[in-house]
């Protein structure tokens, strides 16, 4: 997930909530706090000339249009709709490569990802013993036709614009049936849902046709109501639209495909390629699989490859941060020993229960003591394996433990004390049946798996894509000085900061206003079209200023970053 | 939440009214929490209902006896960087006759409570808060099966 550390209590609501009425009520921007970034004068220069090239401002009137606002809305409710857990986003995967190539106007030798999640010129296409469904377009640059151009193993430079569609809820796809996930429509007026059956009773919900297009019914009408915010929403008749997504990210994803056909449309051109992707695995046990395809993160070395060549990333889950704070996950499986003689022995569930009823009562240093860096921790996630048939002993139960913090000594402060108390756990129930630990009459534990988000304090606000992203949106009118936030993020970014690649993170978003990110209860209300439009043109600019662009008066705008990416280890194909 | 418990003394009632007063008599309890989950890290502090499923285990394990339970299940969550929304006990209780049950099932059905009651606590939650508009407490709710 998304946000910078200092803002995520916010979420989406928040946000883009403030910067939705920013964008109607033509207020300036808001002050901004951090360290200045020193922006380049051919940078300065390429986003005047680049934001204003009339290619590209025939791509933002296009973009401008109520019909293609509703075709936007539209997808956007076609996409979000398609259940995508983490490390099984094949069904929207295969939706969007079906667009892609039958409806967006790319051929199939544009679409770079594969159905089998295979990407061809990557090294890692295998991460946690699973495929990675990554959906990836290309928008071709001039670059490796020039006689001069360099490349690292047969890949010339790549920028890469990427946005994750791999959802919370819900936790797998549906066995059998249509696993289509039912939008449902709430009046303001009614509190936010309690339960997961309260949600499934709301009657109102949007209807789709058997080629999964929506129908536009009354209910339609209603949810296709533009606001500015929350308050306006609840006096003009809006409702809460419940889906998984609608805040964590698909808004801005699905745009990110609305902009990349604008691109093939007006026949953009950039110098070097952009890769517009919905990535996989962002969430959870994703471990951010989807980026460490693509920059060929080998998780056990710590080192990434960059097999693609990738020279500058953005990503669309906005945030504008440059340091990227590390997590710790960890599952442990708590196994029974095998009953003996039909009497009672250490329990798996108990065990667990121990273990879990020890981490809840921990404090974290940010609850401990004053001014300590932010620090999390939460068991997100509890499973037992069925007892065999005719028996009643449970054989296993598995946790999940995620931690983090915005540095990284309160982090390991935190692993400290959280990994010795699934031993302790173990201990306890083991204890309770007089049975020695690590026996075969005792429960025992293994580590199933353990995640890893690399961690990356910047020395600098001062790169590529951070100088692309802040000028973009000076240009623009979107923010007034290049100030770098202080914050952290925990977002894909992590993996190409990690791996030395210049990242900077925007949103292509504008949701009036959500909540209940990463629960049963996630919702939105439609924002201002105008506000996607203004923030299309934005990313655009900022992606042109990196890769270079072919401008409509015949001259070049060359690349802001040379054409050959860092990696911390040599790629191995 | 009292609905529930109604019709779960309800069911005991009836349960026990078709069982011989000494007969031993076993049966199956779900105990469910509901919380507002969130975001592990956006939305840390709220409260977790995985976390106060497991403190009500530990308060099962002090306060029924041995070898009068037995859990079979102890769930909740869906990923995990997310509080979970959602924990469920699934256990088996034997007691030596009807009356001697419901005591079980009235412990159970305290436990759960408290130990929802300690995760609020913890996260310094009462009933009525709201999160983001929904409820801010972890809830339980026994029924049998």
């Amino acid at each position: 997930m998304a946000r910078p550390e200092h803002a995520r209590a916010l979420l989406t609501a928040a946000t883009i909530v403030l910067t939705s009425v920013v964008a109607l009520t033509q207020a300036p921007p808001p002050t901004q706090a951090g360290t200045p970034a020193t922006i380049p004068a051919p940078v300065v220069a390429a986003a005047e000339k680049i934001a204003n090239d009339p290619q590209v401002l025939a791509l933002v009137k296009d973009q401008s249009t109520d019909a293609a606002a509703k075709a936007r809305w539209n997808q956007f409710l076609e996409l979000v709709r398609i259940p995508s857990p983490s490390r099984q986003e094949n069904l929207k995967a295969a939706e969007i490569h079906r667009r892609l190539v039958e409806e967006w106007g790319f051929s199939r030798s544009e679409v770079m990802t594969r159905a089998d999640g295979i990407i061809e010129a990557s090294d890692t296409n295998i991460v946690d013993g699973l495929p990675v469904y990554n959906a990836c377009v290309v928008i071709k640059g001039s670059y490796s036709g020039r006689a001069d151009a360099q490349h690292y193993k047969g890949q010339y430079p790549k920028v890469l614009v990427e946005g994750h569609i791999d959802v919370v809820n819900p936790e797998e796809l549906p066995k059998a049936g249509d696993p289509s996930i039912r939008i449902k429509l709430q009046p303001y007026a009614q509190p936010v849902v309690a339960t997961p059956e309260e949600l499934a009773a709301i009657p109102d919900e949007l209807s789709f046709d058997a080629r999964g297009r929506v129908v536009e019914n009354d209910k339609y009408a209603t949810a296709s109501k533009v606001f500015a915010n929350a308050k306006e929403a609840e006096a003009g008749g809006g409702v809460r639209i419940y889906v998984p997504g609608y805040g964590d990210m698909m808004p801005s994803t699905s745009n990110a495909f609305v902009l990349a056909a604008a691109m093939k449309k007006h026949n953009i051109k950039p110098v070097y390629d952009i890769w517009i992707c919905g990535t996989a695995g962002e969430e959870g046990k994703g471990n951010l699989a989807g980026v460490k395809q693509l920059y060929g993160f080998d998780q056990k070395a710590g080192t990434g490859s960059n097999p693609l060549n990738i020279v500058a990333n953005f990503g669309l889950e906005g945030g504008g941060t440059v340091n990227f704070i590390g997590s710790y996950r960890f599952e442990m499986k708590f196994k029974a020993p095998v009953p003996r003689g039909g009497g009672n022995g250490p329990s798996a569930p108990e065990a667990m229960a121990a273990a879990i009823a020890k981490i809840a009562d921990v404090k974290t240093p940010s609850e401990l003591r004053d001014g300590a860096p932010r620090t999390t921790y939460t068991v997100g996630r509890a499973s037992c394996e069925p007892p065999p048939a005719g028996r009643t002993v449970v054989p296993s139960c598995s946790l999940e433990v995620d931690m983090r913090s915005t540095r990284k000594e309160p982090l390991e402060e935190m692993r400290q004390t959280i990994e010795p108390m699934f031993q302790a756990g173990a201990s306890a129930e083991n204890a309770r049946y007089g049975r020695k630990d690590a026996s075969p009459e005792g429960i025992t534990l293994e580590l199933m798996w353990y995640g890893l988000r690399p961690a990356f304090v910047a020395d600098t606000v001062d790169n590529p894509a951070v100088h692309a992203g802040l000028q973009s949106g000076i240009q623009l009118g979107a923010i007034t000085s290049p100030m770098v936030g202080a914050g952290s993020g925990s977002l894909n970014d992590n993996v190409p900061a990690n791996t030395g690649i210049p990242t900077y993170q925007f949103t292509l978003a504008s949701s009036a206003a959500g909540a209940g990110g990463h629960a049963f209860w996630e919702w939105g209300t439609r924002g201002a079209p105008a506000t996607e439009v203004a923030r299309m043109h934005r990313v655009l600019t900022a992606a042109l200023i990196v890769s270079g662009f072919h401008a409509a008066d015949g001259t070049v705008v060359q690349p802001s970053v040379g054409p050959m990416g860092t990696r911390t280890r040599e790629v191995a194909r | 939440m009292k609905r529930l418990i109604y019709s779960l003394a309800f069911s005991v009632c009836v349960a026990a009214a078709g069982t011989p007063a000494f007969a031993q008599q076993s049966g199956g309890l779900r105990v469910e929490f509901q919380g507002p989950g969130g975001h592990s890290s956006g939305a840390y502090g709220r409260v977790s209902a995985l976390h106060a499923a497991a403190r009500a285990v530990i308060l099962i394990q002090q306060t029924l006896p041995s070898g009068s339970y037995q859990i079979t299940n102890l769930t909740g969550g869906n990923s995990v960087n997310s509080i979970a929304s959602d924990g469920l006990i699934e256990m088996k209780l034997t007691a030596a006759n009807a009356a001697a049950y419901q005591a079980l099932v009235a412990t159970v059905t305290k436990a759960a409570a408290d130990g929802a009651a300690a995760e609020n606590a913890f996260r310094g939650v009462k009933a009525g808060d709201l999160t983001s508009g929904a409820p801010a407490t972890v809830r339980s709710a026994v029924t049998p099966f």
